[in-house]
């Protein structure tokens, strides 16, 4: 017997049964990795993800954790430890494994470019090549951070990005694919990007030279600095004083200048601003309204500072603040910005690589690599020091070094003191102290302390070793820790 | 014989009505019969004298002494017979006997009924008695009476009333009378109701005829809902325990789920923090599934409902509460049954007079404890300590120190007393066609720490109508508004969450300057950490408000084509609509004003279609089976805007266009559905064999194609040992039932998309301006398909003494495979986790419970127990590989707290047993493997957050009209992770308040075996057996001391009940552990491997109350 009742369950039962397999397919209102890669703006977004782990706070925190172990340099706080030259504790090997993680998360987001790219279905050549390179680029920066820091790392490319278990490969290796990938960006990066803040065929030649520099390669270095320079693209932004650096060089408003060849840029936006105000900063300078952590710290009684010429304009940037440890403390006053809107909502960019640099590292392969003294390499050092004492750059004047007072000995010396001077604050001092075997030298000189083997290298991460069976936690790691 | 007796005392005793009695009836309705006090009736003294009397005369006269009744046919007694007795202060029945042998004349007591018969002839017809009391009348052909719920007193409204063997008939009114004519005094009058025993009674020579219906024993019998379905407890094949009103309702609580803590066998309920409208965590059973929620499914009248925690219901409006624990039950459920069901019932309709019930409560709370912190004076000398031991210079000198004195109490300026209040009405009635059920309700809860809050209103109805014989429709709908405002700003470490700043802030300090403003903490001493936060600025300037709309509605047509079958269309709505402001003032510290507002929006549409079939054949063979299918579907949409820099607080969220730094909008979607087949039979044969079987088969959209679909069957069989015909007559043993059930069900432990490679959208910038950037997040999927656990089950219910003691014993073994998990990868991979079908997880326990009556009569004892225990083990993992979880950072701290290994609980403490002190006080951790270092391979099992043991005990006794009820519950032989205590006591050097026991009881070459390490900047702290605490505990959830109002006595008739009471939450926590509270989760429920950490909770609070219950 049917009735109405029975009719119209069935008819639900029925009509539910066909709609079934199709209610359970998933239609999700995002991309997924599968379907993207396609076009040139997918792939330019895809290159874009690679710059945000290094921005995101942690080359802020890279370059703090490096400069406390600078000679000039004290940590405060929970980065006592590093200035105490004895091995992380555990609140900074906690610091650099977020490092370690930021690195190569840039790592895979480079590595997901340089494999997918070129199976784009709506993307010509030209852009696939730019690309590609830009983010070879990108992950031979982060190759460079990871293998100065750490020595030997598993070595990540778009051929076992997905393999679990990845043995550790030896430094020669990770700096043959640093050199391989920075000489393909070098080949397809453009001379000139649309836009800045991306990298051009001259920042690849200043890494390049950078990492030659480290190798020893000190003919290639210089060449590569020598290209840079000779391009006449670059020149060193003048200033008079100290406001002239807080502006010009390093100012939040500045979009970029005649002396930027790669930094990482900030803007004056929540999330997307310099975290490094608000790690230097003490709130009592007014530099930076958001209080401040003043995590770094030096002191005027130190050689170092004694040392420094009172007509160095530099050494104002470095300024007593009484933090609490006496008027003697100072602290650097080198990245300002007022009017930023929030902790990390600074608009002052990240200067990684400026013409200064290729100068610098100019001047000292060239001396390196002939054992002697050249002009070439005088006048480039000068051209930064000039700069720091209110000179034109580009012509001689009164307080430049003279060749005939130098040796190649004492002449690297000094451009390695330049170095400390002009990119105090900015992490490289450590790594240059490591670089030329003075570490220990340096701060015994200044501080007394014997520097502990063990602190040259950071402990590979917990989150590496516990998990990359590759990896035997007994003797992968990195001795002492 | 026997059950007309019962039958008559029952209609006695309710008509000689005391307020003992009443309450006797209205609690212990079907045990009456179990307390007669027919022997004291005997016992009682009585005198006599009568000479040359009628022996009714002698009858009157004892009656008036004592509360008996005679019953008897005019035959019995023989009026003319004289009689002259005497007797003076003799027993009763002594009395009985002397006069009543000699007469030939047999008695029979039940109740205060005596039955007098004529020893020669056959016993009395109900048809013949009349009372003695009552005067014999004429036949008068109409009589009246009324008709009442023998249970409750409660009148009977259309109750049908016919004159055996003939035509003749009327229905009683709304308020239980009835008045008929009958054709003579032989006439019995058959009276008749749905859910009540018809009942015959023979008219005789009364004009006024009451009579009490009792419910019928089969309706009597408890009822509990089970999935689409409701089944007679005595024919439970599964496990299920069911918690009612009365207890869900005795204490407040903002959570209906914290009612259910200690109720229930086999259910663990822990309250994740103390803050208002915190999240509760439930576990069934133990914990399966290592990647997806453990919570239960939550179904609201027949409602799947959207995630755990109910929030849209109060308490007031839960008829009952089931949980469906073993799989003989919760397959039915299939894919969402792994972790149990939890099935909530409102409260309905009901034929009869219209009932009002209001209730009102009043509450105060207090932090349930404080920490013993250091004083002012303690905390600079700890500091110098610090200092010296650092090697620098000291920070105070001894002046300063001197004049600190025991300084400020950061925790009393934070904590503060607050109230909380529910009130709620009720209204319920109907008649034979139309039933309805209206409440409105409202719980309203202050927290203990200034500005939090939690709100809800809550409004209820159900309605059922019988549109003809056939159909039938029904409504539910419930309608909440939340609205709270969170003050738990929680975790974190020295001081940059309002929990860790409360602990952490210097006595040395106070919170404001001088000019007013808020003391800047982290400036106040140059050797104080940057986190540090001063929580008035949490408490003033910071505000997090959520407002939400909950609705759930559930609509059914019903149809009967024959009385069997049932034939139900149902569809509802699940919908939130969630707002969250959250707004920080340009006061806060280093804040220029910061807006955010969010809204959440989630609809779940339900479509179920149900044929159920109830036949009994042969009155052996006894078949109920249903069978459908559904569809629901799970949509939520988010959005969200930002603003950062404001020129005024005064725009707070609301103008997020006038920030001088908008933010970036946010707006998400996701839907999932779930489509699914089910049935269910069950069997049973002479009410002795009971044989259950179900299977569903679920499809759904969150797994990979191909792996869509499962099949979760299941089979139960029961025998009632109690119906056979040897323990039929039993004295002792009135029920007897053995249980084994096994089933499979599953798990949906993904969330949608979560197989999809999904892209990120995030911010870069070039230039000066911001570009999108597309990135994969940093867990890579996988190809999932589910989660199957497995349950076998053997059950015993046992009732001795007429049911005075009922026990249930229940043993599962549950095992759990393909489950699914976050494995870890290594962080150079850029994904830093993935999920896998990966392994297999046993949980086996043992569940008692005893509800037993211990004193029935005037003075009342009920007790109820019950007792878990839960056994988990990990029994295979992906290549045996070891699953690390639970990460803490609290800067001093920064690793894996938990494991999962094979062979091991899930979730145990995972790290390093500490070996003492070296020479300079630092901690030494053991070197388990020997190679003359610390490294992560000396990392060991340092604790167990699963508890042994849990249990809960409820007595509740009355007398006259007072009732003390005291319920404990507790937690043995669980270990938690004291993460707060990390810095607070080995975080030294930053400035941070410790406790006291830090300050007296540190390293020092004289005290080389102190509590704590050295006090240095460098303590070498690390994920150690120092931090793993016994979290047992036994709490004194409530004590409650009420009165009932005896309103029949004062003879108030519009007032039904009336009960006043006054009652204690938590006033007793006895518990070894250190820091605030042991009840506490701070990682939430779902997750398996973090469980039982406790990282800056907002703490518990204890309370007492007192309210009101009025019934109209």
């Amino acid at each position: 017997m049917l009735n109405p009742g029975k009719i119209l369950l069935c008819i639900i039962l029925l009509v539910s049964l066909a709609a079934c397999e199709e209610a359970l397919e998933e239609n999700p209102k995002f991309m997924v990795v599968e379907n993207f890669y396609n076009t040139s703006e997918e792939v330019e977004s895809a290159v874009n993800a690679i710059y945000s782990p290094l921005r995101a706070n942690n080359y802020t925190v890279y370059e703090t954790t490096l400069e406390c172990q600078a000679d000039y340099a004290y940590g405060r706080g929970s980065w006592t430890p590093l200035h105490e030259y004895k091995g992380l504790n555990d609140a900074n090997i906690n610091r650099v494994a977020g490092l370690w993680n930021a690195f190569y998360l840039s790592i895979r987001n480079a590595n997901l470019v340089i494999a997918n790219a070129p199976k784009g279905t709506s993307i010509n050549q030209a852009d696939i090549d730019k690309n590609v390179a830009e983010a070879k680029f990108l992950r031979a920066f982060n190759y460079f951070q990871l293998v100065r820091n750490w020595a030997g790392v598993p070595l990540r490319t778009e051929s076992n990005m997905t393999e679990t278990d990845l043995r550790k490969s030896a430094p020669d290796e990770v700096y043959a694919l640093i050199v391989a990938d920075l000489l393909e960006a070098e080949k397809s990066l453009p001379e000139k990007q649309s836009r800045v803040g991306r990298p051009t065929k001259w920042a690849a030649k200043t890494m390049l030279a950078d990492v030659y520099l480290q190798l020893g390669r000190y003919a290639d270095a210089r060449d590569k600095a020598d290209e840079v320079i000779k391009s006449n693209l670059f020149s060193l932004v003048p200033v008079q004083s100290v406001s002239d650096y807080q502006v010009k060089v390093f100012g939040p408003e500045l979009v970029s200048t005649s002396e930027e060849i790669f930094y990482l840029k900030y803007t004056r936006q929540v999330g997307q601003g310099n975290y490094m105000l608000w790690i230097t900063n003490h709130p009592s300078t007014k530099l930076f309204s958001f209080g401040g952590a003043y995590v770094v710290y030096g002191f005027t009684t130190e050689p170092f500072y004694k040392n420094w010429d009172n007509k160095d304009i530099r050494k104002a940037l470095w300024q007593p603040v009484n933090i609490g440890l006496g008027a003697n403390t100072l602290i650097s006053s080198k990245f300002a910005d007022p009017n930023a809107i929030s902790q990390n909502g600074a608009g002052n960019d990240d200067p990684v690589y400026g013409l200064n640099d290729v100068l610098l590292i100019y001047a000292e392969s060239a001396v390196r690599a002939g054992n002697s003294v050249t002009a070439a390499a005088m006048e480039a050092l000068n051209k930064v020091h000039r700069r720091a004492y209110g000179q034109a750059p580009n012509s001689p004047s009164a307080v430049d070094f003279k060749i005939a007072d130098y040796t190649a000995a004492s002449l690297i010396d000094l451009v390695i003191q330049e170095r400390a001077y002009e990119f105090l604050y900015l992490g490289k001092r450590w790594l240059d102290l490591k670089r030329i075997g003075k570490v220990k030298e340096a701060i015994k000189a200044v501080k007394g302390i014997d520097v502990a083997d063990k602190h040259l290298l950071w402990p590979i991460p917990l989150s590496e070793l516990n998990f990359n069976k590759a990896l035997n936690p007994a003797t992968d790691q990195n001795p002492g820790y | 014989m026997k059950k007309n007796l019962l039958t008559r005392k029952m209609w006695g005793v309710l008509m000689r009505v005391s307020f003992l009695q009443l309450l006797f009836m209205g609690f212990l309705a079907s045990l009456t019969y179990a307390v007669d006090s027919e022997a004291q009736l005997l016992e009682k003294r009585v005198s006599l004298n009568l000479r040359n009397g009628e022996l009714s005369l002698a009858l009157q006269q004892l009656e008036a002494q004592t509360d008996a009744r005679f019953v008897f046919s005019p035959q019995v007694i023989n009026s003319a017979k004289r009689l002259t007795l005497k007797f003076n202060d003799e027993p009763f029945g002594k009395v009985l006997n002397k006069m009543l042998r000699p007469l030939n004349i047999k008695y029979e007591v039940s109740g205060n009924y005596i039955l007098l018969n004529d020893a020669q002839s056959k016993p009395i017809d109900s048809r013949e008695f009349g009372l003695l009391s009552i005067p014999v009348l004429p036949i008068d052909l109409k009589i009246s009476g009324k008709v009442t719920d023998a249970g409750n007193n409660e009148p009977l409204p259309g109750v049908s009333i016919l004159v055996k063997g003939t035509q003749r008939g009327t229905t009683t009114d709304q308020n239980g009378r009835f008045s008929i004519d009958i054709p003579d005094q032989t006439a019995v009058l058959v009276f008749s109701y749905v859910g009540y025993k018809a009942k015959e009674v023979a008219v005789g020579s009364q004009a006024r005829l009451d009579v009490s219906l009792e419910t019928d024993t089969k309706a009597l019998e408890e009822v509990v809902v089970v999935g689409y379905g409701t089944v007679k407890k005595s024919d439970l094949t599964g496990s299920v325990a069911q918690v009612k009103a009365e207890e869900i309702n005795s204490f407040p609580t903002a959570n209906p789920l914290q009612a259910l803590s200690g109720r229930a066998a086999g259910v663990q309920v822990t309250q994740n923090t103390g803050a208002p409208g915190g999240g509760v965590s439930v576990r069934i059973r133990g914990t399966n599934s290592i990647q997806g929620s453990n919570e239960p499914l939550y179904v609201v009248d027949g409602f799947p409902i959207f995630g755990s925690n109910p929030t849209v219901l109060n308490n007031a409006d839960i008829e009952s509460v089931e949980v469906l624990k073993d799989a003989s039950a919760t397959a039915i459920y299939g894919s969402r049954g792994a972790n149990g069901v939890v099935i909530i019932t409102t409260k309905q309709g009901k034929t009869g007079r219209t009932k009002v019930d209001f209730e009102t409560s009043y509450s105060q709370q207090t932090l349930r404890k404080k920490l013993d912190l250091m004083s002012g004076q303690e905390y600079a000398t700890f500091y110098n300590r610090q200092a010296v031991n650092d090697k620098l210079k000291p920070y105070f000198t001894q002046d300063e120190v001197n004049s600190f004195g025991e300084g400020f109490d950061w925790q009393n300026l934070v904590f503060q007393k607050a109230p909380m209040k529910t009130t709620s009405l009720n209204i319920n009635g109907g008649n034979d066609k139309t039933k309805f059920s209206v409440s409105g309700s409202y719980f309203g809860q202050d927290g203990i720490i200034k500005g939090s809050d939690y709100n809800r209103y809550s409004l209820r109805t159900n309605i059922n109508h019988q549109v003809s014989k056939k159909f039938s429709v029904s409504l539910s709908n419930t309608l909440s508004r939340l609205k709270t405002n969170r003050r738990d700003s929680d975790g974190g470490s020295r001081g940059n969450s309002m929990i860790s700043a409360a602990v952490s802030a210097p006595p040395t300090l106070t919170p404001y300057n001088e000019d007013g403003s808020y003391r800047i903490l982290a400036i106040a001493y140059p050797f104080v950490a940057t986190d540090l936060i001063n929580p008035l600025n949490f408490i003033n300037e910071q505000s997090t408000e959520i407002n939400a709309n909950r609705i759930l509605t559930n609509a059914a047509l019903i149809f009967n084509p024959i009385p069997e079958l049932t034939i139900k269309i149902a569809g509802g709505i699940e919908n939130a609509d969630d707002r969250t402001d959250s707004y920080t003032t340009r006061n806060f510290f280093n804040s220029p004003g910061r807006a955010s507002a969010s809204s959440y929006q989630f609809t779940s549409l339900l479509n179920e279609n149900t044929v159920s079939y109830n036949k009994t054949f042969n009155q052996l063979h006894s078949i109920s089976a249903v069978a459908g299918f559904t569809y629901q579907d799970f949509t939520t949409k988010t959005l969200g805007g930002s603003g950062n820099g404001f020129l005024s607080d005064i725009t707070e969220t609301f103008d997020l266009g006038s920030a001088i730094t908008p933010g970036i909008p946010s707006s998400g979607y996701a839907k999932s559905v779930l489509v699914s087949y089910l049935s269910r039979v069950n069997y049973s044969y002479a009410d002795k064999y009971l044989l259950t079987a179900s299977i569903r088969r679920d499809g759904s959209s969150r797994y990979s194609p191909g792996n869509k679909w499962g099949y979760f069957p299941s089979a139960a069989v029961a025998w009632k040992v109690a119906n056979e015909d040897f323990l039929q007559n039993s004295p002792n043993i009135s029920e007897l039932k053995l249980r084994a059930s096994w089933g499979l069900t599953g798990s949906q432990a993904i969330n949608a998309y979560a197989t999809l490679n999904e892209l990120n959208a995030g911010r870069t910038v070039f230039d000066d301006a911001m570009y999108t950037t597309f990135s994969p997040g940093t867990r890579l999927p996988g190809n999932l398909k589910w989660e199957t656990t497995e349950q076998l089950d053997f059950g015993l219910d046992l009732g001795l003494f007429k049911n005075r003691l009922l026990f249930t014993a229940d043993y599962y073994i549950k095992n759990t495979r393909d489950l699914l998990n976050t494995v870890i990868l290594p962080s150079s991979l850029g994904f830093t986790s993935t999920i896998q079908n990966i392994g297999q997880v046993q949980n086996k326990g043992l569940e008692l419970s005893l509800d037993s009556r211990v004193l029935t009569g005037a003075f009342k004892w009920n007790l109820n127990a019950n007792l878990s225990i839960n056994r988990n083990k990990v029994v295979k993992l992906y290549a045996g590989e070891d699953i690390l979880g639970g990460n803490v950072n609290v800067v001093v701290i920064n690793d894996v707290t938990s494991i999962l290994r094979e062979g091991h609980p899930i979730g145990s403490f995972w790290g390093y047993a500490e070996d003492g002190y070296n020479e300079q006080g630092r901690i030494r951790y053991k070197d388990l493997d020997g190679n003359g270092s610390t490294s992560q391979n000396d990392k060991t099992f340092i604790g167990n957050p699963n508890p042994k043991f849990i249990y809960g005990l409820n007595s509740s006794i009355s007398y006259k009209g007072f009732e003390l009820t005291l319920f404990v519950q507790g937690v043995q032989g669980n270990d938690l992770l004291n993460v707060s205590s990390i810095v607070n006591t080995m975080d030294h050097g930053f400035g941070l308040n410790m406790t006291r026991d830090v300050f007296l009881n540190s390293w020092t070459p004289e005290n080389p075996n102190s509590k704590y390490p050295l006090i240095s900047r460098n303590t070498n702290a690390r994920v150690s057996n120092r931090f793993v605490e016994d979290g047992s505990y036994l709490r004194l959830r409530n004590i409650q001391l009420a009165y009932n109002a005896p309103v029949e006595q004062w003879g108030i008739n519009w007032l039904r009940s009336a009960q006043i009471y006054v009652s204690g939450q938590n006033l007793l926590t006895l518990t070894n552990y250190s820091w605030w509270d042991p009840e506490v989760n701070s990682r939430g429920g779902g997750n398996s491997t973090a469980q039982g950490i406790d990282w800056n909770s907002y703490p518990t609070a204890k309370s007492t109350t007192v309210g009101v219950r009025i019934g109209f």
